[in-house]
C-alpha cells in the first residue's frame, strides 16, 4: 500500500502520471485558497504555484485553517506553504504579490500552467485572470463564497462562458443628495461619515482644494450648489482645528455639523414636505460632556447619544494628536480602531438626528469596511468542488466520464444554503457556450504582440498603426481606432491624431499593455476588433504581430457608438498625461456612492471590493 | 473552555467573519456545545477541522483502534509520513489542539461497544464515520435512547452520502420571503411548518422576512434501509432522473459484502434496492456507475471528504447555533456531475 493507491483507483495509472506532471496556478491563499491548496496537494498535483498579496489577519483564523495566531502579519502565500509541509508531496512555489502585476507575473509566466484556480476575493483580479486565461486559452476554475453562498465555474476559453459573460451584480448606488441632505437609512449616515466627513477632516490639504467650478454637484439647483460650496469652505475650518490640535474647539466641530448645518437644511422647505424634519443636537449635551472618557462600553451594543458625543470628542482628539506624526494624513481603515470609532460616532449622531436607528460599532464596521461574512465550511465545500472539477477539466476521469463536449461539464452553486431550493444541496447546471455579446471573450479577436524595449522606444504610434493595417488586411485609408484598455484611454481615431508621432514608450506602452484595435469604417460589415497584449521582452529583434483570423461582423448601432465615445473615450491631452496618463471620468464617480450587494456569491473578506467613491484619492496619484 | 456566557472581545474579533453571518447568540450557543466524533478518517478530519475552527465548546474524538497506513496520507492532512504505524488518534492530537487552542478537546478512552452500552449525558451531538452497518444501527439506537442528534457520513471514491437523525427537531429559521410564500402545514414528507410570522425589515420596507418554525421528523438508520421508498415523494419526471448513486449507496449500506461478489451479483442487489425505492433500474441504473462504484470501493478521496465534511459540519453548526433548516434526512453526492440531492425517507 502506498499513498497514491486510492488516487490511482479513481484516475488510473496514466492519470496519475499525468497529474504528477501537471502544473497549476492557485491565485489566492485565503479562505478558498487554503482549502484548495490542501485538496490539490492530496490529489498529488505535480507543481502548485501560489500567489497571494495579503498578510494574515486575526479575523482570517476562523476559516483559513493553515494559519495560527503566531502567523499574524506574515504573508499568506509563504506561510501556507510552510504550514502544509507535514502532508505535502508536491512542488510548491509561493509568491507574495499582486497577480495583476505584469512585472512579477508577465503573460509568458502564465504560459507554463496547465490550469488556473481562482480563489480570489475581488472582482478586478478575477476579471484580470479571466482575461489572461482568454489570451492563453488556459482552462480556468473560477470560484467564490460569501457566507453560506458559494459557486464554482470551470471556464474553457472560446468554448464555454467566461467570467464576464454574465453580468455581475453592480454595487448599489445612492444619490449624493441622499447622503448630504436627506439620509433615511443607517448606511447613508455611514457613507456620509466615512467618505465625506472623515476625508474632509483627516485627508491632507491637497485633497481639499478640488476644482469646484467644473464639478458635478449631484444637483442643478443653484441654491443647493451654493450651499454645498459654502459647506465645503466651512469644513476647511474644521480641518484646521484638527491640524492645529485645537482641542478646546472640538465641540465647535459638533456644533457646526449637527446644529448649524442641519439648521441650514431645515431652511430648504421642499426637502421636508414628505419627510420628517431632522432634530438639532442639544447644545447642552456637547458642553456638559467636554471631557475625556475612559469607560469602555461593548462594541456590540448601541450606545446612548450622550456617551456617543463623549466618545466623538475623545476619538477626534486622539486622531488629531496622531495627525502630525502621520504626515497630516490619516486614511480610514476598518481595522484602525480610532478611525472606525470616529466614523461610527459621527454616523450615529447623524442617524440619531435624522430619526434613523443607530448601530453598534461592530455593525458599522461591516458597512464601512465592506466586510463579507465568511465561514470555513462553505470554503471547504467550494474548494472541494473546484478541486474535483479540475479532474474533469483535465480529462482525468476519462475512463468512466469521458468528455466529448466541454459544455456537458457542470458548474455548481450552494442551492440549499442559499435558500434556492430544499431538495438539492447543490445545483449543478451544465456550462453554457460563450455569450456572443460578451465584451471580453466574444466581441474581440485576441493576440500577443512581441517587441523589445528598444523597439518600444523606436516605434511611433503611426508606425504601429500602419503595421497593424497591413497585417490585418486594412487599406491605407481605412478608419481605425486604438484604445488603451487599462484606462479606456483613446490613443487614436480618425479625428484624434495628436499622438501619432509619439513613440510607444512615451505613450506608456509597457509590458502588459493591452490595446483594442478597431475598424471604424461606416461599412455594413466591419472587421472584428482585435485586442492585443504587448509583451515587451529582450530577445526580440523586430515587432512581431500575431497571425489572426479576423471575421467580419455587423457594426454596432451608431447611436450607442456615439454615446460610448462621449462617455468613455476621452482623448488624452498633454496636461492630463502628466498626471500619469490617467484620464479621470469625473462626472459620476465622485458622486456615486456604492454599497455592498449581498446577493451574488463572492469571495470572502473583500476588504477592497467596494470602493465607496474615493475617486479623489485615485485622481491624486 | 471559557465558561462565562458572554463572548469576550478577543473571541468576537477572532470569530468576526462568522458572527456577522449567524450572530452573537448563535456563536454563544456553539461555544456551549459538546460534540463527539467517532472515527477520524478523511471525512472525520474535515469535520474536525471545520467544527474546531468554528469555536465549539468541547470536541471529543473516539478513534481507538486505527493504525496509520501509507494510504491514509493521501486523504488525511493531519498526518505525516512519520506517523505511519502509529496510533491514529495519537498522531493527530497535537495538530488539532494547535488548530484552535480555545476548544476543549477530549479523547474518548471507552471502546465503541462500551460507549454505546451506557447512558450518556456528555454530548449534544454525535457524528460518526467509518462504521459498519451493525455499528451504525447500534449507535443510532443509543443516540435515540439518549435523545442525541446523529449524523453519519461515508464515501466511496467519487461518491458519498450523509445520513441525519435528529429524532424530532423544531427548526427556527428567518429568511427573506421569496415568490413561493411559506404557509402553515405539511410542506414535505418529513416537515411541517408549525409557526409562521412575517416581519418587515425596519430599515427597508421592501425586505419581508418569514420567521418560521418547522417541525422535522426523522427515522432511524435501520428503518431507512428497510423502508426507503420514493413512491409519492417525487414526481414521475423526477423518478426517472434519480441518480444511480442512490440505489448503489443504499445497497452498499445494507451489506458491504454485496460489493465483494462479482459485478452481476452486486448489480442484482442494486436492482432489488431500486424495486424497494420504486424506481426503474432500466432507466436509472447506469452500467458505468456500477463499475466505477465497485472499482472505488473503500477509496477515500480528499475533495469528496472536503465536500461531505463541509456539509456535515455546516449542518451541525446550524443546529447548534439554532439557525437555518437542518438536513432531512439522506443526502447523496456524485463527484462527477456534482449532483447532490436531498431525499426525505
Amino acid at each position: 500500500m502506498v499513498r497514491e493507491d486510492n488516487l490511482i483507483k479513481i484516475i488510473g495509472k496514466d492519470g496519475y502520471t499525468k497529474i504528477r506532471q501537471t502544473k497549476c496556478l492557485l491565485v489566492g491563499a485565503g479562505g478558498i485558497g487554503s482549502e484548495l491548496l490542501k485538496d490539490l496537494i492530496l490529489m498529488e498535483f505535480g507543481e502548485i504555484h501560489i500567489v497571494d498579496l495579503d498578510t494574515i489577519d486575526l479575523s482570517n483564523l476562523n476559516r483559513q485553517f493553515l494559519f495560527r495566531q503566531r502567523d499574524i502579519k506574515q504573508p499568506k502565500s509563504t506561510t501556507a506553504v510552510k504550514a502544509v509541509q507535514n502532508f505535502n508531496n508536491s512542488n510548491l512555489i509561493p509568491y507574495q504579490g499582486n497577480i495583476m502585476d505584469t512585472t512579477q507575473f508577465p503573460l509568458h509566466w502564465f504560459k507554463q500552467f496547465n490550469i488556473i484556480f481562482n480563489a480570489l476575493d475581488n472582482l478586478a483580479a478575477r476579471r484580470y485572470v479571466n482575461k489572461m486565461s482568454q489570451f492563453l486559452s488556459l482552462p480556468l476554475l473560477e470560484s467564490g463564497t460569501a457566507g453560506f453562498d458559494g459557486y464554482i465555474q470551470p471556464i474553457f476559453p472560446g468554448k464555454t462562458e467566461c467570467f464576464d459573460c454574465t453580468k455581475k451584480e453592480t454595487p448599489k448606488t445612492f444619490p449624493v443628495c441622499t447622503i448630504r441632505s436627506t439620509p433615511s437609512q443607517p448606511i447613508h449616515c455611514v457613507v456620509w461619515a466615512k467618505n465625506f466627513l472623515f476625508n474632509q477632516l483627516f485627508a491632507d490639504d491637497d485633497n481639499q482644494n478640488e476644482d469646484n467650478e467644473n464639478k458635478d454637484w449631484g444637483t442643478t439647483d443653484e441654491n443647493e450648489i451654493k450651499r454645498i460650496k459654502q459647506e465645503t469652505n466651512e469644513l476647511q475650518k474644521l480641518h484646521n482645528i484638527i491640524l492645529e490640535q485645537d482641542f478646546n474647539r472640538i465641540p465647535f466641530i459638533l456644533k457646526k455639523l449637527f446644529i448649524d448645518d442641519i439648521s441650514k437644511l431645515l431652511l430648504i422647505e421642499n426637502l421636508w414636505k414628505t419627510r420628517t424634519k431632522p432634530l438639532l443636537l442639544d447644545e447642552s449635551i456637547i458642553s456638559e460632556n467636554n471631557h475625556d472618557v475612559t469607560e469602555k462600553k461593548s462594541l456590540n451594543e448601541v450606545w446612548d447619544i450622550k456617551y456617543i458625543i463623549q466618545r466623538f470628542i475623545a476619538v477626534t482628539k486622539t486622531l488629531s494628536q496622531r495627525m502630525k506624526s502621520e504626515g497630516n494624513f490619516i486614511e480610514f481603515d476598518k481595522d484602525d480602531e480610532d478611525t472606525l470609532e470616529f466614523v461610527a460616532m459621527a454616523a450615529n449622531i447623524r442617524s440619531y438626528l435624522f430619526h434613523i436607528p443607530m448601530k453598534s460599532v461592530f455593525d458599522i464596521k461591516q458597512t464601512a469596511g465592506n466586510i463579507i461574512p465568511a465561514i470555513a465550511t462553505t470554503n471547504a465545500i467550494i474548494a472541494g468542488l473546484s478541486a474535483l472539477t479540475s479532474l474533469r477539466v483535465l480529462n482525468l476521469l476519462d475512463k468512466y466520464a469521458p468528455i466529448e463536449d466541454v459544455t456537458k461539464l457542470n458548474m455548481a452553486f450552494t442551492a440549499m444554503a442559499s435558500n434556492m431550493t430544499t431538495n438539492r444541496y447543490l445545483s449543478n447546471p451544465q456550462l453554457a457556450p460563450p455569450n456572443c455579446t460578451c465584451p471580453v471573450c466574444s466581441q474581440v479577436v485576441r493576440g500577443v504582440v512581441q517587441l523589445s524595449d528598444k523597439l518600444n522606444e523606436a516605434t511611433t504610434l503611426e508606425q504601429l498603426i500602419n503595421k497593424l493595417k497591413v497585417k490585418y488586411g486594412y487599406g491605407e485609408d481605412d478608419d481605425v481606432s486604438i484604445l488603451d484598455m487599462k484606462d479606456q484611454r483613446l490613443l487614436y481615431d480618425f479625428d484624434f491624431e495628436d499622438l501619432c508621432l509619439r513613440n510607444l514608450k512615451d505613450l506608456k506602452f509597457v509590458n502588459g499593455t493591452i490595446i483594442l484595435f478597431s475598424d471604424d469604417s461606416d461599412n455594413d460589415e466591419i472587421k472584428k476588433p482585435i485586442e492585443l497584449y504587448f509583451e515587451i521582452g529582450d530577445n526580440v529583434n523586430e515587432l512581431i504581430l500575431p497571425t489572426l483570423n479576423i471575421p467580419m461582423i455587423k457594426p454596432k448601432k451608431p447611436e450607442t457608438d456615439n454615446e460610448e465615445k462621449e462617455e468613455e473615450l476621452v482623448p488624452m491631452t498633454e496636461n492630463q498625461e502628466d498626471e500619469d496618463g490617467v484620464v479621470i471620468l469625473d462626472e459620476n464617480d465622485e458622486e456615486v456612492i456604492v454599497e455592498d450587494s449581498k446577493k451574488r456569491p463572492r469571495a470572502e473578506d473583500e476588504d477592497d471590493l467596494i470602493e465607496i467613491i474615493d475617486l479623489p484619492k485615485k485622481a491624486k496619484n | 473552555m471559557n465558561t462565562s456566557t458572554e463572548l469576550g472581545e478577543d473571541e468576537i474579533a477572532l470569530y468576526d467573519r462568522q458572527i456577522r453571518l449567524w450572530g452573537l447568540e448563535a456563536q454563544t450557543n456553539i461555544r456551549s456545545a459538546r460534540v463527539l466524533l467517532i472515527n477520524i478518517g478523511s471525512i472525520g478530519t474535515e469535520i474536525t477541522k471545520n467544527i474546531v475552527l468554528s469555536g465549539v465548546g468541547h470536541f471529543s474524538i473516539l478513534d481507538n483502534n486505527h493504525i496509520v497506513t501509507e494510504e491514509d496520507l493521501g486523504s488525511q492532512f493531519f498526518l505525516s509520513k512519520e506517523d505511519v504505524g502509529k496510533c491514529r488518534i495519537d498522531a493527530v492530537k497535537e495538530r488539532i489542539i494547535d488548530l484552535n487552542p480555545r476548544v476543549e478537546l477530549g479523547f474518548e478512552t471507552d471502546s465503541f461497544d462500551k460507549l454505546v452500552s451506557q447512558k450518556c449525558e456528555k454530548y449534544d451531538i454525535v457524528i460518526a464515520t467509518e462504521l459498519t452497518r451493525n455499528q451504525t444501527i447500534q449507535l443510532n439506537k443509543w443516540t435515540r435512547l439518549n435523545n442525541i442528534p446523529l449524523y453519519t457520513a461515508g464515501s466511496n471514491g467519487l461518491f458519498g452520502y450523509i445520513f441525519v437523525d435528529l429524532i424530532q427537531f423544531e427548526a427556527k429559521d428567518k429568511k427573506l420571503q421569496s415568490i413561493r410564500v411559506s404557509k402553515l402545514g405539511v410542506v414535505s414528507p418529513n416537515k411541517e411548518i408549525i409557526h409562521l410570522e412575517v416581519t418587515k425589515d425596519p430599515e427597508d420596507e421592501k425586505k419581508v422576512y418569514e420567521n418560521i418554525v418547522t417541525k422535522n421528523k426523522y427515522i432511524p438508520f435501520d428503518q431507512l434501509l428497510s423502508t426507503a421508498c420514493l413512491e409519492g415523494k417525487l414526481t414521475r419526471r423526477q423518478l426517472k432522473r434519480v441518480s444511480s448513486i442512490l440505489p448503489l449507496t443504499i445497497t452498499h449500506l445494507k451489506d458491504t459484502n454485496f460489493i465483494k461478489s462479482n459485478e452481476t451479483g452486486f448489480r442484482n442487489e442494486v436492482i432489488k434496492t431500486c424495486e424497494q425505492l420504486r424506481i426503474d433500474p432500466a432507466l436509472i441504473l447506469k452500467l458505468e456507475y456500477v463499475q466505477q462504484f465497485i472499482a472505488q470501493n473503500n477509496v477515500e478521496f480528499a475533495p469528496v471528504a472536503a465536500i461531505l465534511g463541509g456539509a456535515v459540519a455546516q449542518d451541525v453548526i446550524n443546529i447548534l447555533g439554532k439557525r437555518q433548516q437542518p438536513l432531512n434526512n439522506f443526502i447523496i453526492f456524485d463527484g462527477i456531475t456534482l449532483d447532490m440531492p436531498i431525499f426525505e425517507f
